[in-house]
């Protein structure tokens, strides 16, 4: 790679620069010098244009030439199939139009003739190295279409969940009733790492779910609204776009790689008929505009229907091009590239409420970013300290309050919470409240720095509540008391002990995700072998569930699950040392509106459903 | 002795991951490198703690201990690893040979002065390392003579140098030092998984002194 990067140096060395800034060609390719941040006076307006401090510029980043198009050298992408599952068995008097669904299903639901079949054509362009002026539809997609149904090791059949929900057998209504809906992703044992996912998350309405994988690519999934013809079945999420977001990059000032993985996809609110997200890996945050096209101009007066131009003896008459439906595309374009922000690896974005403002957060510093400006962006936490030796902490995630746009928090390696308001200074070093937990000193150990630091914050939809995740616990914080969360659960405790050993397969390192429901109610988390967690709050029950193949039937309810640690054992039960550490669910999603969540384990992604308690309470 | 050897251990297993990390793509993960260090800092206070707790009833320690590597020289094919040969020209605590010991032993440079009463106490509190923490002491001896004569180099002197008083003592300069103890770590197993950092930690090469600690703490945290 390095040379190759090499050879591509001479390559737009000006334009790489203005690709990578997202910049139009045309625009100057001088880049000031980024002075620190001027520490602006209280009254000075936090958008006052600062600069991010020179000493965060990384070096030039080169892009790497991307794959020519016409290759292929990555394989379909492994989740651009249709759903794994089985179908469940079709009454047998309906088995002569069994093909006829199928087709039907794949050319979507009958709609209204102007977009009568949908393809998902994936249209991929990595613009780090074509600039924001590509990415229009092109004939030639650089991503293969997804084959729609060879896969060698798993037939493809849909979940066709036509049959009425199945009555709630054994679990308590308020554990909910959670069946697999869908399970996209390989069977192979063997897991090549680029499919690892690492990343998940709903849109705002939930019609979306995105998921960012260890390649540097983003599989969005739309869900099919509910046909008329089958009342009962719920709408699947099926593959809408797939697409290159990051490449593998060399910073060759530091010799580093920087890893395409995408660490966070945030999505934007809707604001027209376009959809919008951000995606980051650790270094580079893109915004990406998804457009839909199902519609041609046909009738050019001097170009023939392939654009070739048409000889003007042959023009007899003029006509007005009119628009006539196509096969729906859908086009991924990136609109900005907010590069060479961060020093170090940037570890969480948050879109801000406003709707034009978003922050994104490395180890040691926040900087707040226009959505609309690429060249600079302002710092607004800085926690590096003068002399690096005196190093403690580093900051783990932030998020935006869903409400105010001046007030936001991050988490810290020491456990501890910091919620600032951008109103009180620019640069909001000094916290507005702290919130932290004295330690308790029963359980003191080696690893108590490690399993402390908090991997994920989040606000709940009401904005009141906080949820923060650290290796053995999820915690429920008010905002309005600092001293103590109001709430904890502990996920599994039972590892207490084994910290030791955790400590050696580097499991204790894991950054597990939490997330809240609709209605703020329930919590989920994941964890090992391949369990995640739900707690409700307010009846205080928790269940453990496994996203597993073989333990999931379409539409069998989900079985809870229980770890023994000694003492009565009942028969499904799993003792802690047979839990597969290699097998963990750090990514989870909740659907905001209803009970559907989607859960990434390792390269496959889960979504389940509660058809029995589908409105949230 | 648990603790101070649960101790070492995780040191060691720090240190290599440190050392590994930087190899992974994306280079040096800041938070991965803090926790490293920070686990590092309270295993090297607990072996601290727990030494100068046993070094505290020892202090009427009979000259007899250092006497014995002296009366038994030629007995001992002394033999270190070569990162050893750094940690040895700090103050190495008297030999664990004794009178039992028919072949060579392995002699840590730096476990802590330990009462000669019992010879097999000596050896036992003497062992750093090995793996297995459940093995009786005389046990590991003959483990870690087999290890001993996989063909380490040896070194006499260092064994009749007077115990470390504290744990500031001198120590070579920087470079030596990671030199030799990254060598040591390399020659170790270079093709040993990151989660196997065990089959490292067995040989002594990997065993960080007590000067030593003050060194890496700092070169751990400079990275």
């Amino acid at each position: 790679r390095l040379a190759e990067a090499a050879n591509a140096g001479p390559v737009g060395g000006v334009e790489r620069d203005a690709s990578v800034r997202g910049d139009s060609p045309s625009a100057s390719t001088h880049t000031p010098p980024r002075a620190r941040a001027p520490r602006l006076s209280p009254g000075a307006l936090p958008r006052a244009p600062g600069s991010t401090p020179c000493d965060q510029r990384p070096g030039i980043l080169a892009p790497r030439p991307p794959s020519a198009p016409g290759a292929a050298p990555r394989a379909p992408h492994p989740r651009s199939g249709r759903s794994l599952l089985g179908a469940p068995p079709r009454p047998p008097a309906r088995a002569g139009s069994r093909a006829r669904r199928r087709r039907r299903r794949s050319g979507r639901r009958a709609r209204p003739p102007a977009a009568a079949r949908r393809t998902p054509v994936a249209v991929a362009a990595c613009g780090a190295a074509h600039g924001p002026a590509a990415g229009l539809a092109s004939p030639r997609a650089p991503a293969p279409r997804p084959p729609p149904r060879a896969r060698a090791h798993a037939p493809l059949l849909f979940c066709q969940l036509t049959a009425p929900p199945p009555r709630p057998a054994a679990p308590a209504a308020d554990q909910g009733s959670w069946c697999l809906c869908q399970l996209n992703g390989a069977a192979d044992l063997e897991v090549s790492e680029a499919d690892i996912i690492s990343t998940v998350e709903f849109n705002h309405t939930g019609e979306l779910l995105a998921t960012g994988d260890k390649g540097g690519r983003v599989v969005i999934f739309q869900r099919e609204p509910e046909s008329k013809n089958a009342p009962h079945s719920q709408g699947e999420y099926d593959v809408y776009s797939t697409f290159q977001s990051h490449e593998p990059e060399f910073d060759y000032l530091k010799s580093l790689e920087i890893e395409e993985k995408i660490n966070k996809i945030k999505w934007l609110p809707q604001q027209n008929a376009a959809h919008s997200l951000l995606s980051t890996n650790d270094k580079t945050i893109k915004l990406w505009k998804i457009t839909e096209r199902d519609k041609r101009p046909e009738g050019y007066n001097l170009k023939d229907e392939e654009g070739k131009l048409k000889d003007l003896s042959t023009v007899t008459s003029l006509q007005v091009p009119v628009l006539k439906p196509m096969d729906l595309m859908v086009e991924v374009s990136p609109r900005r590239i907010f590069a060479n922000g961060h020093t170090y690896h940037i570890n969480s974005i948050s879109v801000n409420s406003d709707c034009e403002t978003y922050m994104s957060a490395d180890d040691l510093r926040i900087n707040l970013w226009h959505l609309a400006i690429t060249d600079r962006s302002f710092n607004i936490v800085d926690i590096k300290p003068a002399n690096m030796e005196d190093l403690t902490e580093v900051i783990t995630a932030s998020e935006f309050h869903p409400h105010h746009c001046n007030l936001f928090v991050y988490s810290s390696s020491k456990g501890s919470l910091r919620l600032c308001d951008m109103r009180a200074a620019a640069l909001c070093d000094k916290h507005s409240k702290l919130f932290e937990e004295p330690e308790d000193p029963s359980n003191r150990s080696f690893f108590s720095e490690i399993i402390s630091s908090v991997s994920d914050v989040k606000f709940s939809h009401s904005g009141r509540y906080m949820l923060t995740r650290d290796y053995l616990t999820v915690k429920v914080w008010d905002l309005n008391m600092e001293a103590r969360p109001i709430e904890t659960y502990q996920v599994h405790d039972y590892l207490r002990s084994k910290l030791c050993s955790l400590y050696e397969n580097d499991c204790i390192f894991d950054k597990f995700e939490c997330a809240w429901n609709g209605s703020d109610s329930v919590i989920m988390t994941g964890a090992y072998n391949n369990f995640f967690r739900m707690f409700d709050r307010n009846t205080k029950r928790d269940v453990t569930l496994e996203a597993s193949r073989e333990s999931s039937k379409p539409r069998a309810v989900l079985k809870p699950r229980r770890v023994c640690v000694g003492g009565k054992r009942r028969r499904d039960d799993i003792s802690v040392d047979s839990l597969d550490f290699t097998k963990k669910i750090l990514h989870t999603a909740w659907h905001p509106a209803e009970n559907i969540i989607a859960i990434a384990a390792t390269n496959n992604l889960y979504i389940f459903q509660d058809k029995v308690n589908s409105e949230m309470h | 002795m648990e603790v101070q050897k649960e101790a070492q251990r995780i040191m060691t297993l720090s240190v290599w991951k440190m050392y590994h990390s930087r190899m992974q793509r994306g280079g040096l993960r800041l938070h991965r490198s803090l926790q490293l260090s920070l686990v590092m800092r309270s295993a090297r206070e607990l072996y601290l703690s727990a030494k100068v707790e046993a070094l505290e009833p020892e202090v009427s320690l009979p000259p007899a201990c250092p006497s014995d590597p002296r009366l038994h020289p030629p007995r001992e094919v002394e033999s270190t690893v070569e990162t050893a040969t750094a940690d040895g020209e700090q103050p190495s605590p008297e030999p664990m040979d004794t009178q039992e010991a028919p072949t060579a032993e392995e002699i840590p440079a730096y476990s802590a002065p330990r009462p000669a009463k019992v010879s097999r106490k000596r050896r036992s509190s003497s062992l750093r390392d090995g793996g297995d923490a459940g093995l009786v002491p005389s046990k590991k001896a003959r483990l870690e003579e087999k290890e001993e004569e996989e063909g380490l180099s040896s070194e006499v002197a260092d064994r009749l140098q007077p115990p470390p008083a504290q744990a500031e003592g001198a120590f070579p300069n920087l470079a030596r030092v990671l030199q030799r103890r990254f060598s040591g770590l390399l020659n170790c197993s270079p093709a040993a998984p990151p989660t196997a950092p065990p089959a490292c930690e067995a040989k002594p090469a990997c065993r960080p002194a007590d000067s030593m600690l003050n060194v890496l703490v700092r070169t751990v945290v400079a990275f």
